[in-house]
């Protein structure tokens, strides 16, 4: 006999509910639109919306002289522009066979590897305050401040750079620069200290972190992820090793990989990279000569030869890339950028599957994805 | 009751010292968004972070729903696809409230608006009503808390009447 | 034996000799440029997975007389982009390569919005930059306003 209350008991019926997450939300970096098909609290579809940063930049770049193409450059993964533009300006100087003064190397590595730090930490501070901890936020972007002080005085700007240009830097680098430069570095490394102790030891950030969002070599493999989160998964490619660009072949230092490809081992990548980013600094600033700082009479007009090239680099995010095809006038006639986040967030639509909502929130922070860089 | 005209929008009743308070109020405890699009959020976050302190203005509060916040800061450049989303959240934000356009992307389509344009709105102005513009690219963050303190001004309609806190701008009376 | 060797030998049998020019200088920033018929396109982008590489990106390439499809591959050891070309005449269409990479999903919708060239057997060729609705192909040479429009031969011939 049937008890009464199964008479009031409803059939189960299958309910997937479609939550659209963004494009205006706290945790999305960047303008990141998620439609995710919940089944209760599991994600059981993710499809990330993007384009609404989409803002041109291959069509501008057909219509930009090389020279005009820079302040493009830095803007579209505005939180490494120096490194975006010393990529591009790297490229064309391999295209047009532009010479470049040893002392310019080393002050475009040094600026290069500030900005590097100052990424991570931007990353660092937005992550845990995703999670729900604000205070490493503000030690973070109190650190970052003093770099952009540094990069400040010496670019005239603090975050969308212009200052590696064809054939070297715009403006030389002072005594004072290497004197702030050396005694950041000291205070950064107590610093470390400091975020060791608060989050990567505690207790709740470790449980959200450990085990959540696995990345495999496969489908790293399979979607083309680059980076800290490759990185992460054990495989030991960093550009700065892989095809040595710059003088980056001239310094000693490590490429910090991880075992799972968990959240945890990407944050702890990160952490790490910051640290090998202080050693580059302390050697080149060491070895750093005198000399001219900028070819500028190579650059009167940027004209490379008809053909193609590809000049691929690290950037904070990970492998980023362009791809120039050139027809012997100042116009690009195709300037195409390969930027990483395209494959670290194409990954999420196999990673998210089967995780829980407020995981989802975690891994998309720990991916460390700029959506305007996607979006061009 | 007199025949004097009201105009569409404005009280029908003006309490004058009620008033005054009331807009003191407001713009002392200003809610911002967060509506980062582009670079200049970045400068918005390092402007609510512990350097330039965007709290001792009342406006640290960063509210994630449009319903509970009182200033947009459109911070960043609005490609089309966007153009409706802004619409949307300039619709649920309550009364009173106030636009900022944050950097020259906001103002007037920044370093993208050239002659063969295809994929920005050039300028938040065509869309929303902005009340302040701060230019930049990005601006820093100095620059977005005076724009905060030309609101609060604004706000509190203008800067003689405004005996707390006095705002020179250059070549401006008072 | 390196994985880029392994890679070229496999071309050079399945292409011929001349469909792939080597440069170990890495002066264009590769090391082997291959261009394959659209027909062994799938085919020869199975073989570079099963050697290891993963698609780095793809792009395309609008002149006046044919477009043009660059695939760029790499592996995890140094020294190893390789590129993959395929010419395509304009309102031509190529099958997909997303069964071989799951990158190419996301790839290909971008340069169908963006160049027009439709990819068979996509399983959802959506607008993925630009908005739902628009129905125009902001990178081929005749929209909006263009610098210069030439044919292949002025810039590889």
């Amino acid at each position: 006999m049937r008890s009464m209350a199964d008479q009031f008991r409803e059939p189960i019926v299958e309910r997937v509910y479609t939550l659209n997450l963004g494009p205006q939300h706290p945790s999305t970096h960047g303008v990141l639109r998620v439609l995710l098909d919940l089944d209760g609290e599991f994600i059981v579809k993710a499809d990330p919306v993007i384009g609404y940063g989409h803002r041109g930049h291959e069509k501008m770049g057909e219509n930009r002289t090389y020279k005009q193409f820079l302040p493009n450059a830095s803007r579209m993964d505005y939180l490494s522009g120096l490194l975006y533009n010393h990529g591009f300006v790297l490229a064309v100087e391999k295209f047009a066979g532009i010479e470049v003064p040893e002392r310019a190397k080393y002050i475009r590595t040094v600026c290069a590897e500030l900005n590097r730090i100052s990424s991570h930490l931007l990353w660092f501070g937005t992550y845990v305050m995703d999670l729900g901890g604000f205070t490493p936020f503000l030690y973070a972007f109190d650190d970052r401040e003093h770099i952009l002080d540094i990069l400040d005085r010496v670019s005239g700007s603090r975050l969308t750079y212009s200052y590696c240009r064809f054939g070297g830097v715009c403006q030389d680098v002072d005594a004072q620069f290497v004197d702030t430069t050396r005694s950041f570095l000291k205070r950064f490394r107590s610093r470390y200290h400091d975020y060791d102790n608060l989050v990567t030891k505690n207790v709740i950030f470790i449980h959200r972190t450990r085990g959540v969002g696995v990345i495999t070599v496969d489908q790293a493999r399979q979607f083309g992820v680059t980076g800290p989160n490759l990185r992460a998964c054990g495989i030991p490619y960093d550009m700065r090793k892989i095809e040595p660009y710059e003088i980056y072949d001239r310094f000693d230092f490590e490429i910090p990989i991880g075992t799972k490809g968990d959240a945890l081992d990407r944050y702890r990548v990160r952490l790490e990279e910051m640290e090998q980013s202080c050693r580059i600094i302390e050697q080149a600033l060491d070895r750093m000569p005198g000399g001219p700082f900028w070819n500028e009479a190579a650059t009167f007009k940027v004209r490379p030869p008809k053909g193609e090239i590809y000049f691929g680099f690290e950037s904070a995010r990970g492998q980023t890339g362009y791809y120039l095809v050139s027809d012997g006038t100042p116009y690009p006639y195709r300037c195409h950028i390969r930027v990483p986040s395209y494959g670290n967030l194409h990954v999420l639509t196999e990673v998210l599957r089967g995780t829980m909502m407020a995981d989802a929130i975690s891994i998309l922070g720990s991916i460390d994805v700029v959506i305007p860089e996607i979006d061009r | 009751m007199g025949n004097q005209k009201i105009e569409p929008g404005e009280p029908v009743i003006r309490f004058a010292l009620l008033d005054d308070v009331l807009n003191l109020a407001r713009a002392n405890s200003l809610w911002p968004m967060t509506f980062g699009l582009a670079c200049c959020a970045i400068e918005m976050m390092a402007a609510g972070a512990s350097r330039f302190d965007l709290d001792r203005f009342g406006a640290g509060v960063f509210r994630p729903s449009p319903r509970q916040s009182d200033l947009m800061i459109v911070a960043g450049t609005i490609s089309k696809k966007m153009g409706p989303a802004i619409q949307m959240l300039w619709d649920q934000m309550p009364n009173p409230k106030w636009c900022i356009a944050m950097g020259n992307c906001a103002i007037s389509g920044g370093p993208f608006e050239y002659d063969g344009q295809y994929a920005i709105i050039p300028g938040a102005d065509l869309l929303v009503p902005v009340d302040i513009y701060i230019p930049g690219c990005p601006p820093r963050p100095e620059g977005l808390i005076q724009g905060f303190l030309a609101l609060e001004d604004k706000i509190t309609k203008g800067e003689d009447r405004n005996i707390l806190r006095r705002f020179h701008r250059k070549g401006g009376k008072s | 034996m390196a994985n880029k060797d392994v890679m070229i030998e496999k071309l050079r049998s399945m292409l011929g000799d001349d469909a792939v020019c080597v440069d170990d200088k890495y002066g264009a920033g590769v090391v082997s440029a291959a261009t394959a018929p659209a027909a062994k396109l799938v085919e020869a982008l199975g073989v570079f997975k099963d050697t290891g590489f993963y698609l780095e990106t793809m792009t395309a390439l609008d002149f006046q007389d044919t477009q043009e499809i660059v695939y760029h591959l790499n592996c995890f050891e140094p020294m190893s982009r390789m590129s993959l070309r395929v010419l395509v005449g304009h309102g031509v269409s190529v099958p997909t390569a997303s069964g071989v990479f799951t990158a190419a999903d996301w790839l290909e919708r971008e340069v169908r919005e963006f160049y027009g060239i439709q990819f068979e057997g996509h399983p959802d060729p959506r607008n993925l930059l630009l908005p739902e609705d628009a129905d125009y192909h902001p990178l081929k040479k005749d929209f909006g306003k263009v610098h210069a429009y030439r044919t292949r031969d002025e810039i590889y011939g």
